[in-house]
C-alpha cells in the first residue's frame, strides 16, 4: 500500500496518483475519511411528512433517513441487527415501521426494533430487544434545511467543520426568504473513476471549463459571441479551507442574461435581486456562486442548480446521486426554466457533464499502468500566491485560476486518511496558518 | 408548419399516459393488443428504423428534420419505489430527468455534437439501435400512439461499452412535407429507460 510519507506532505501541490487507485487504501478512506466527516444525507423537502424516508450512503453504508413525528429528522444503517439483511430495499417512500423481508423483524421510525416474529417460542423472551436495534447516526446537524451525518463524536460540531466555507454555502443556499426545495427525484448514474477527481474539481477547477466544456456553450446559444467563456484575465476568486472549496468569476451585473435557463429565470431574478442582496449582501451577491464542494463529497453549483453527492464505489468507481434545487416559493414557470436549464448543462445528458466523466473515466483508465501510477500529478497552479481575507472574501483564496482549493482538499484527506485524529488536525492547521503568516506576500 | 391546440393537449396526454403505461399501471383499463392496419404498422416502423438509421449513422441534421415544431423530447428519471407507491416510480412532468426538451435545444444538442470539440462525441461512439416490440393505435385525431422497446449499444474509444435499453412512447402525425421521403413526424416522445441508476457516464447520444 502506499506510504504515509508518500501523501503527508500532499498540499505542496504533488500528487502521488496511486492515491486513485490503491484499494487498501481505499478501505482506509471508508474508515477514516467518511467515517470521521459530515456527510449530506437529506434536504428537508424530501422528507415532507412523518414517516417519510429516502435510502442514501454514507460512504458505501447504506443509510435509512427518516421524518419522526416530532419533525425531526433522524438516520440509521440499513442494516437488519439479526443477520444483516438490508432492512429496506426501496428509494424512497413513506412508512410506518420498518420490516425486515428476510425474517420479519421490525424497526420504527427512529430504528429501534419493536417486534421480532415469534419472539416466545424461538427467542424464549430472552432477547434484549434494546440492545438490537438498527445501527442509529449519533450525529446529524440540520443546516439551514439541509442534513448532513456524521459516525464519529471527535469530528467538530458542523458550523466549526465548515469554518469559512459557510460564508460560500450560505451565498448558495440562503439567498432566498423562503429557503430553497429539490426538485421530486434523484438523478442516480455511475462513473469509473475515483471519487476524489469529481469532489477536487467541484472545488478548485476552473481551469478545465473552457477547454472540456468548449461545446457547452455552442448547444446553449446560436450566436457565436455568446458561446464563449468569460476572458482568462477576467476578475474572480477561490476560496479554499478545511478541504473545502469555492471558486467564482465575478459577475458584471447580477441577473446576466443566461443561455440555458433563460429569460423566465433571469427576468425574475433580476426583479427580486433586493431579496438576495438583503440577505447576502450586493458584494457577495456578485462574487459567490460558482463550482463548490463541502469536504469529502458534497458538491453545488450556482449557475446551474444543481448538489450531488459524489457516492464512492471502490477506488476506480463512483455513483452520482445529483438533485436540482430550485427557489421555494419561485412562480411555476420559473422554477420549470431552472430546472430545464439545470437538466440541460449538468446530468448524465448535460451538454456540461457528459465531457467530465470522460475525463475521468479516461484518466481512471490511464492509471491501470504501472509508469502511469508512478507520474507526480501537477497541483501546483498559483502556489505561494494566496491570500487571506482579501476582496471582501472570508478566508484563503487565490485567483480563479488555481489549484489552491485541490491543495486544501488533499491536504485534509491525507491528514484524515493517515487517522491522525481531529485535535491533531487542529494543531497542524493553527502551525500551518503560522507559517503562512511568516511568508513574504 | 404550426400545430393546432388540439395537437398540444393530445401530445400532453400521451405523456400523461405514457408512464403509467411503462410501469403496469394496474387500474388501465385499455387492453394491451393493439391492432392496426398492415400498411400503418409497416409505415411506422420503417419510420422507427430510418430514424434509427440516422442516429447510427451520425446524420443528426436529417434526423432534425423528423421531428415537429412543437415536438416535447423528454425522458424522466425512476426511483425504486414499493408496489403500494409504484405510481411514483417515474418521475412526473415538472420532476426530474435526463431530457426535456423541445426542438430549439435539440438543435442546440445538434451544433453542440457536430462542432467537433464534443469530448464526450469526439470521437464519436459506435451505436446500434434495435427497435422492437411497436405498438401503434390510431387516435381520433388521425395522430398515432406508437409505443417500442429500444436496445441501443453505445462502444466507444478503446473497449468502453454501455447498454440503454426502454420504452419509448412517441405521437406521431401525419408529415405536413412526405416529398422529403418520411411519412410521420414526432410530435412527442417519451423515453422511459429501464435503470435507476444509470449504469453509463453519460447519455451523449439521443435515444
Amino acid at each position: 500500500m502506499i506510504a504515509d510519507s508518500d501523501i503527508a506532505d500532499i498540499g505542496s501541490g504533488l500528487v502521488n496518483p496511486q492515491i486513485y487507485t490503491d484499494p487498501d487504501l481505499y478501505q482506509l478512506e471508508l474508515k477514516n475519511v467518511f467515517g470521521r466527516s459530515w456527510l449530506f444525507l437529506a434536504h428537508d423537502s424530501q422528507l415532507p411528512t412523518a414517516g417519510s424516508f429516502v435510502q442514501t450512503y454514507m460512504g458505501e453504508d447504506p443509510v435509512l433517513v427518516v421524518r419522526q413525528r416530532d419533525g425531526s429528522v433522524k438516520a440509521f444503517l440499513n442494516q437488519c441487527r439479526h443477520r444483516g439483511m438490508r432492512i429496506c430495499r426501496a428509494d424512497a417512500g413513506t412508512n410506518r415501521t420498518f420490516t425486515c423481508s428476510y425474517h420479519g423483524w421490525a424497526y420504527d421510525l427512529e430504528g429501534n426494533l419493536i417486534n421480532v416474529p415469534a419472539e416466545s417460542v424461538a427467542y424464549h423472551n430472552e432477547l434484549d430487544k434494546e440492545k438490537w436495534g438498527a445501527l442509529k447516526v449519533p450525529r446529524i446537524a440540520c443546516y439551514k434545511g439541509f442534513y448532513f451525518g456524521c459516525w464519529s463524536a471527535e469530528t467538530p460540531e458542523f458550523e466549526d467543520y465548515l469554518g469559512d466555507m459557510t460564508y460560500y454555502f450560505d451565498a448558495v443556499v440562503d439567498r432566498w426568504d423562503s429557503g430553497l426545495e429539490l426538485v421530486t427525484g434523484t438523478t442516480r448514474w455511475v462513473i469509473d473513476c475515483n471519487w476524489k477527481f469529481a469532489s477536487e474539481q467541484f472545488a478548485s477547477d476552473m481551469y478545465h471549463a473552457p477547454i472540456s466544456h468548449a461545446s457547452a456553450f455552442i448547444a446553449l446559444a446560436e450566436e457565436p459571441a455568446l458561446q464563449g467563456f468569460p476572458p482568462y484575465e477576467a476578475p474572480g476568486r477561490q476560496f479554499a479551507g478545511n478541504g473545502h472549496g469555492s471558486g467564482s468569476h465575478w459577475l458584471p451585473e447580477f441577473a446576466m442574461p443566461d443561455a440555458a435557463t433563460g429569460p423566465a429565470y433571469t427576468d425574475w431574478l433580476e426583479e427580486n435581486k433586493e431579496e438576495v442582496f438583503r440577505r447576502i449582501g450586493v458584494e457577495r451577491a456578485h462574487k459567490v456562486y460558482a463550482h463548490n464542494t463541502i469536504f469529502p463529497n458534497f458538491s453545488f453549483l450556482g449557475q446551474s442548480f444543481t448538489m450531488r453527492v459524489w457516492q464512492p464505489r471502490g477506488p476506480g468507481q463512483i455513483e452520482v446521486w445529483a438533485w436540482t434545487y430550485v427557489p421555494k416559493d419561485a412562480p411555476d414557470k420559473v422554477k420549470d426554466s431552472v430546472r430545464q436549464g439545470t437538466q440541460r448543462t449538468f446530468n448524465p445528458a448535460g451538454v456540461f457533464e457528459t465531457d467530465d466523466g470522460e475525463n475521468w473515466t479516461e484518466i481512471q483508465q490511464v492509471l491501470r499502468g504501472h509508469k502511469a501510477r508512478q507520474n507526480l500529478f501537477n497541483v501546483q497552479m498559483g502556489l505561494g500566491h494566496e491570500e487571506r481575507d482579501v476582496h471582501g472574501l472570508p478566508g484563503r483564496s487565490n485567483g480563479v485560476y488555481a489549484e489552491t482549493a485541490a491543495r486544501g482538499f488533499y491536504q485534509r484527506w491525507s491528514d484524515l486518511v493517515r487517522g491522525l485524529s481531529w485535535a491533531e488536525i487542529a494543531e497542524l492547521e493553527h502551525s500551518r496558518r503560522a507559517a503562512e503568516e511568516v511568508q513574504p506576500a | 408548419m404550426t400545430a393546432s391546440i388540439d395537437d398540444a393537449k393530445a401530445a400532453a396526454t400521451a405523456t400523461a399516459t405514457a408512464a403509467a403505461a411503462a410501469v403496469g399501471d394496474a387500474t388501465a383499463t385499455v387492453p394491451a393488443f393493439r391492432t392496426t392496419g398492415a400498411e400503418t404498422q409497416h409505415a411506422v416502423e420503417q419510420f422507427l428504423y430510418a430514424e434509427a438509421e440516422l442516429l447510427d449513422q451520425h446524420r443528426y441534421h436529417e434526423w432534425l428534420e423528423l421531428f415537429a415544431e412543437d415536438v416535447h423530447y423528454w425522458a424522466p428519471t425512476r426511483m425504486t419505489r414499493t408496489i403500494r407507491e409504484r405510481d411514483r416510480e417515474i418521475a412526473a412532468r415538472g420532476q426530474s430527468a435526463f431530457f426535456e426538451e423541445d426542438l430549439y435545444r435539440l438543435k442546440g444538442r445538434v451544433r453542440r455534437l457536430t462542432s467537433g470539440v464534443s469530448w464526450s462525441e469526439e470521437p464519436p461512439s459506435r451505436t446500434r439501435r434495435l427497435i422492437t416490440n411497436v405498438r401503434v393505435r390510431v387516435r381520433d385525431d388521425g395522430a398515432l400512439d406508437v409505443a417500442c422497446n429500444f436496445y441501443v449499444y453505445r462502444s466507444r474509444l478503446e473497449r468502453h461499452q454501455d447498454w440503454f435499453v426502454g420504452e419509448r412512447f412517441d405521437v406521431l402525425r401525419p408529415a405536413p412535407s412526405p416529398e422529403r421521403g418520411y411519412p410521420f413526424v414526432i410530435a412527442d416522445r417519451t423515453i422511459v429507460l429501464d435503470q435507476s441508476t444509470l449504469l453509463a457516464p453519460s447519455i451523449s447520444i439521443f435515444l
